[in-house]
């Protein structure tokens, strides 16, 4: 009983996810030298900020008891119209993406909408729209596939924002923004009326309407958010790869709310921390990065990821029943 | 009430998915004018795709009159796809023939194609154009075309197992000799660091269900093997079991062998899997060299060297092979990031594609058509022959 307590004071399921991300880095040091590299760490990082930004923006409508299925496609579909935008029409870099995070506020304010004001089931309303902004994505497009400028071409400039190369020394600049975007939503989440509303909503909406709360507001705010970060992500996902292909996207969604999930988000709505989610994400981006590194082939990694979920699934459920217990 | 309008915005947002499904189709057209610029090289092809497609054709051009062809691409995901249509619009305005392109969103939808490909039987066209995802999945399809008469033409991508007598030919690229084009221009310019110790080389396949993808992958492995047991080494092939078991190469034992292919086959067919797979074997200090099968396969392994900076043209760089083009790959090659690549003519492609479609509807015997593979490097890429199939 008494570690219990000790683990607690340490960050509850936080330090537990803490430990299983050092445990993993460990697992696949020990066992594949060729991860051991400043390189792969780099690599990591790059591959983990369209993650960490989605999974803060879905942290958001989890917590309410709801769910943003169309974050992943989303994605893909504000990338596309952005990048179409500056590759085709030749407007400026910085219009694009200002295009890519309106649109994706656009899209989170449909969601939050059907759900908050019209009632739709979260998981129905977003799997339209989740429907929906893959088939946009296409049109946008023209259904070509668009590669935002390259590094060392005008308008590449963006890259930089998350990768800085001084002669073939790489700074991952990108990981400094994204924790400075974890401090700032964990305030919004603990400190401001959105974020302690959001988690009124999710711990009973009925009370919360009854004190007075506008919960259509705050409920809407929180797809809002989900919307914004996942076109925050579509910037991140076009700054570090090369052709964002329409049609693709589908399954972004999952790793990042298996990785809010595991960071100890509740399932059922009311519970979760942005620190969390970071460290819950980089558990998702460690098994994608390192299981190739031990030579699993590719449907082993997906397999070995569900798993992990249901394991942090588990432990969230057991720890509900011995609460409820007590 | 509440239940009401829940049931209306629920059809609402069903007959929107529907709107949706078909914006690909309403896209297919309007990809044409996008691509004004191959448009205007692909003039310059289409002589030689004349003399490529069977010579009775030239006749029936003029009488193909109202002829209706439904085509069907694998997708519109990389320029290549793109290049495809433009080459079968191209050819059909010149023709006065009526072709509907479509397509699945993503190559790896392998169940719309097989609707689309229904849909098109159902709508009884003169002919189908077909560049299957999945060579397995369209059996019953084509099966079902013959029994209602429509010829059917495979392009790119053929169908060994089709049934007798329902595609009437197949106009792609000897992906196989295609991708032993690869390694025959790969391997001299590695020959001289085998031997000493052992040496890898990563193979990066976006799939492996799709013949072109995979023939590519098995035809470079068999003739970087072949070549490599000519100069006396062994070598083993490790990795994805499709491709290890269906190679033709004499497999050494990986611990002894002198030279290593590993396989590589992503769960998704997205450049950032790709780039994972891509990175776990370049990050392997005995890698030599690199070979991505398809412009989404290249592109992961560029995408890998972001930040491992292991590509490049000297002899203490690792050398990476691509396969058609795209400006990603196309920069690569002029910047010597990339060693060079294997181009396909997606252009001449599709104009063969409704050429032969044409001379089937008109009843005359086709025959299967094969179209080239071409290397190219940053030498090269600026020539006449090699210029025009280098698509954006």
């Amino acid at each position: 009983m008494k570690q219990k307590s000790l683990i607690n004071r340490l960050g509850g399921q936080k330090f537990i996810v803490l430990l299983v991300v050092i445990a993993l880095f460990a697992f696949f040091c020990a066992l594949s030298p060729d991860f051991r590299k400043v390189t792969t760490f780099i690599d990591i990082l790059s591959k983990s900020y369209y993650l960490i930004f989605m999974a803060i923006g879905v942290t958001f409508p989890l917590i309410t008891g709801g769910v943003d299925l169309s974050i992943g496609t989303g994605l893909i579909c504000y990338s596309l119209a952005g990048g179409y935008l500056i590759v085709q029409k030749g407007v400026p870099t910085g219009v694009g993406i200002l295009v890519c995070l309106l649109f994706g506020i656009l899209i989170g304010f449909i969601n939050g909408w059907l759900i908050a004001v019209m009632d739709l089931p979260a998981f129905l309303a977003t799997l339209c729209t989740c429907m929906i902004t893959r088939g946009l994505g296409s049109i946008c497009s023209k259904s070509m596939g668009i590669c935002w400028p390259q590094n060392g071409t005008p308008g590449g400039e963006f890259r930089s924002i998350f990768k800085i190369v001084v002669n073939r020394n790489q700074y991952p600049v990108g990981i400094i923004w994204a924790l400075i975007v974890v401090a700032i939503m964990a305030f919004v989440l603990n400190h401001t009326k959105i974020g302690r509303y959001t988690f009124a909503i999710g711990s009973n909406k009925e009370a919360a309407i009854l004190s007075g709360i506008n919960v259509k507001f705050y409920h809407i705010m929180s797809y809002v958010i989900s919307g914004f970060f996942a076109a925050l992500a579509a910037v991140a996902y076009s700054a570090v790869f090369t052709t964002v292909q329409p049609g693709t996207g589908a399954g972004f969604e999952l790793e990042a709310i298996g990785g809010a999930i595991i960071g100890g988000v509740s399932a059922t709505g009311g519970a979760g921390s942005i620190e969390g989610t970071l460290i819950g994400v980089f558990v998702i981006c460690l098994l994608k990065t390192g299981l190739p590194f031990i030579g699993l082939q590719a449907n082993w990694q997906q397999i070995i990821t569900g798993l992990v979920l249901i394991g942090a699934v588990l432990v969230d459920i057991i720890k509900r029943k011995k609460e409820e217990a007590v | 009430m509440k239940k009401r309008i829940l049931a209306t915005l629920i059809s609402v947002a069903m007959v929107a998915s529907m709107v949706v499904g078909c914006g690909s189709q309403a896209a297919a057209p309007a990809a044409a004018p996008a691509a004004e610029a191959p448009a205007e090289e692909a003039k310059e092809e289409a002589a030689p795709a004349e003399e490529a497609a069977p010579a009775e054709e030239a006749a029936p051009a003029e009488a193909a009159g109202d002829l209706t062809f439904e085509i069907i691409v694998k997708s519109y995901q990389s320029s290549y796809w793109q290049a495809a249509v433009t080459g079968i619009n191209q050819r059909a305005g010149e023709l006065g023939v009526t072709a509907n392109c479509t397509g699945p969103n993503a190559e790896s939808d392998i169940a719309d194609q097989v609707n689309m490909l229904n849909n098109a039987i159902n709508n009884a066209p003169n002919g189908i154009g077909l560049a299957a995802c999945d060579q397995d999945a369209v059996l019953d399809s084509l099966q079902a075309a013959m029994d209602k008469g429509i010829p059917v033409v495979c392009f790119d991508s053929g169908v060994p197992n089709a049934p007798a007598g329902s595609v009437v030919s197949t106009v792609a690229t000897d992906n196989y000799s295609a991708g032993a084009t690869a390694a025959d221009n790969l391997y001299p310019a590695l020959k001289s660091r085998i031997g000493n110790g052992q040496v890898r080389i990563g193979e990066i396949n976006q799939e492996a269900t799709s013949n072109s993808i995979i023939s590519r992958g098995l035809g470079f492995i068999d003739k970087f093997a072949e070549l490599a047991a000519a100069d006396g080494y062994t070598v083993a092939v490790i990795g994805n079991e499709k491709y290890v078991n269906d190679c033709k190469a004499e497999k050494a034992d990986e611990a002894t062998a002198d030279i290593v292919i590993e396989v590589a086959v992503p769960a998704q067919t997205t450049v950032e899997l790709c780039a994972t797979e891509a990175s776990a074997i370049m990050n392997k200090s005995d890698v030599i060299g690199m070979f991505g099968s398809n412009q989404v396969a290249a592109e992961g392994i560029l995408t890998a060297n972001d930040t491992l900076q292991v590509l490049g043209t000297s002899d203490d760089t690792v050398l990476a092979a691509g396969f058609d083009a795209g400006s990603v790959i196309k920069g690569a090659i002029k910047a010597g990031t990339m060693f060079g690549a294997v181009t396909q003519s997606p252009l001449a492609m599709g104009i063969t594609t409704i050429d032969v479609l044409v001379a089937a509807a008109n009843g005359e015997s086709v025959s299967d058509v094969p179209t080239d593979g071409y290397w190219y490097n940053a030498d090269n890429m600026e020539d006449a022959s090699i210029a025009p199939n280098l698509y954006d």
